[in-house]
């Protein structure tokens, strides 16, 4: 099977951030391989490995981008697309679903795989979006993978449970960080992917009228949570604290 | 005259609370604007949901009723939410952000040329479009998004508005609708039930949450026990779902479920921003963790330091006393 997999060069989470006057601050170095596409990556190269076939990567971000793309490499993606970007356009899901869009046009493939969401913005769009564009079977929040029969079978989680869907190729999938864990990339893995391709594209070259890039959306400004205050601890012999805390949740909290 | 136009959400035969939280939002909007309310419901038995929608506020229901939609496929739902979106043609169309809506927000957009928002914690109509607060980066902060389009589509987390009841006798409007087979894109094989009697965590009052701490049967007992005292249901952090402890259902946080009950008790969990980002908006937050600087107690109103399996015996006695 060949599998595409969109990966997305995300903030880590991690880093220290500040708001100043509505902007967000925050280290632009720390950047990291969205968690869930490396679940997706990892997941097809599972399949690969049962069923043979090849994985690529592609990856609309700035040229610092390339770091999160030789991650890929280095897990064993066989690999790349870099589409390059230069990290100051302002564009949402909408916009990074019709760049990859334009992409997959030409391009023969049996999955696309991607990550449920952003882990930055949670915003869970883009899947979807490519899939429409494409008017591929899709299905998303992907927990499992499995191939039979030249099919892909996903199980989903839904709202309250499970969901086994069979999809025909070509499709898509978006998946969870629930399928998996990540291998962690090793030094053959690392010295490996210096040595694999990655393809830069620029975006004009995929036939896309610029002005349709244009983000729908825009985020105005940044604000500090309503802080949530920490309460009292209770330390000491814990038969005494225990009840000592249900009173209080009745008494005080007034939750029972 | 405009319209703001609601999903309404069937899950297991029942009106998904955190759709009418939306429709009672979206009927104090469409009030402040003078924009028409209305709202849609999709399922196998849509037309029996109508009076509990019309107590909220919607002045008129489109009804899609059809068998296929006895479980939840995205291809007959993105139908049928695009025939409607075409026919009703609104400038705002509301959902409250289950897996279900999650399964075809973004193909929704592509499909009828709309911008979107999703997962929002609260949105308000500006000249043009729609402003939002999202939360980001694992929730540690919010950021404000706007969309200007004739069209937009908005997700909202759970809790974010309160029901408020207004009863509008409204006019039910049924949908035609079929699909043959040959349309179906893919086939649903099978569906995995979490273990039968639990709550939906959406709409739990109190949860019981449980973490690594929660070591073994004897763990998962007391957890139940727990749970079973305060009518809750009960949650689990990632490390006991991927552990195959918990059902996966049952995550809370990042990539689990977003709640925001009375009453959360998380037990036995360090407290990791992701899983934070699924119950900080809990109103009171119980922690109970043995070590006295876990990052949970940060966000907890009631932090008892100590080992589980000797603090949840008297505390569940307690609490039976308590309750009589
Ligand atoms: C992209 C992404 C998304 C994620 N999404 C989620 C999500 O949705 N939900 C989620 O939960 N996590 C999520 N995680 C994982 C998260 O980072 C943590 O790994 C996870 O929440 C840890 O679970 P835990 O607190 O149960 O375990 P641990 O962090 O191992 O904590 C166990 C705690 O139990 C305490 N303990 C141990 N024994 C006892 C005892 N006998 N009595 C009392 N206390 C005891 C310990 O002191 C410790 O604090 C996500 C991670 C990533 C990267
Ligand atoms: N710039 C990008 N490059 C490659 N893939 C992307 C990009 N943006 C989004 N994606 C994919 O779309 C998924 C969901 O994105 P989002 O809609 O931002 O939550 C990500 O997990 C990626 O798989």
């Amino acid at each position: 099977m060949k599998f595409y997999i969109c990966i997305k060069m995300v903030p880590d989470v991690y880093a220290p951030l500040q708001i100043k006057e509505g902007e967000l601050i925050m280290d632009a170095d720390r950047m990291v391989l969205n968690a869930y596409d490396a679940s997706a990556v990892e997941e097809a190269l599972v399949l690969k490995e049962k069923h043979g076939g090849e994985v690529e990567v592609v990856c609309i971000g700035p040229a610092k981008a390339s770091e999160t793309i030789r991650k890929a490499l280095a897990m064993g993606a066989d690999k790349a697309t870099h589409i390059l970007a230069t990290g100051d356009e302002e564009y949402d899901s909408a916009s990074y679903a019709k760049i990859l869009s334009a992409f997959f046009k030409d391009k023969e493939y049996d999955v696309i795989g991607l990550g449920k969401q952003s882990q930055d913005t949670d915003s869970g769009l883009t899947g979807s979006m490519v899939a429409e564009h494409l008017s591929l079977p899709y299905t998303t929040n992907a927990v499992g993978l499995e191939v039979e029969n030249g099919n892909l079978v996903v199980k989903r989680q839904g709202d309250s449970g499970q969901e086994m869907i069979e999809l025909p190729t070509p499709c898509a999938v978006t998946c969870s960080n629930d399928m998996n864990d990540p291998r962690i990339p090793n030094l053959k893995g690392i010295m490996a992917s210096k040595r694999k391709p990655i393809d830069q594209v620029e975006i004009s070259s995929l036939g896309i009228d610029e002005t349709e890039l244009q983000a729908d959306t825009k985020v105005t400004s940044y604000e500090e949570k309503p802080a949530r205050q920490a309460g009292k601890k209770y330390e000491g012999e814990a038969e005494e604290v225990a009840r000592e805390v249900a009173q209080l949740l009745d008494t005080e909290a007034n939750v029972l | 005259m405009s319209t703001i136009l609601t999903y309404i959400a069937i899950s297991d035969g029942k009106l998904k609370r955190s759709s009418l939280e939306v429709l009672s939002h979206c009927k104090s909007l469409a009030d402040a604007s003078g924009a028409s309310c209305e709202a849609v419901v999709i399922d196998a038995n849509a037309s029996s949901f109508v009076d509990g929608i019309q107590k909220y506020g919607a002045s008129k229901v489109h009804v899609v009723e059809d068998p296929i939609f006895k479980n939840h496929m995205n291809t007959p739902l993105l139908k049928a939410l695009s025939k409607v979106m075409a026919s009703v043609n609104p400038s705002v169309f509301a959902f409250a952000s289950t897996e279900g809506t999650k399964d075809v927000l973004g193909a929704l957009a592509a499909n009828q040329n709309a911008a979107v928002i999703a997962d929002v914690a609260s949105f308000e109509l500006i000249d043009g479009g729609v402003k939002a607060k999202r939360p980001v980066m694992a929730a540690k902060i919010m950021n404000n998004t706007e969309a200007k389009s004739e069209k937009v589509l908005v997700s909202v987390r759970s809790g974010s508005y309160d029901l408020n009841e207004s009863l509008e006798s409204a006019e039910v409007v049924n949908v035609d609708f079929s699909m043959d087979d040959s349309e179906m894109k893919s086939t649903l094989r099978e569906i995995i039930s979490a273990s039968g009697d639990t709550i939906d965590l959406n709409e739990a009052e109190a949860i019981v949450a449980a973490g690594r701490g929660v070591k073994d049967e004897e763990g998962k007992a007391l957890i139940s026990e727990l749970a079973s005292v305060l009518k809750a249901g009960i949650g689990a952090s990632r490390a006991l779902t991927e552990s195959g402890v918990y059902d996966p259902s049952l995550q809370i946080g990042q990539t689990g479920k977003v709640v925001s009950p009375q009453l959360y008790i998380a037990v036995g969990i360090s407290g990791a921003i992701q899983h934070v980002a699924g119950m900080a908006n809990s109103k009171v937050i119980v922690a109970i963790n043995k070590d006295p600087d876990a990052p949970i107690f940060e966000v907890a109103d009631y932090g008892i330091v100590g080992d589980l399996y000797k603090v949840l015996p008297p505390f569940i006695e307690e609490i039976k006393k308590i309750k009589g």
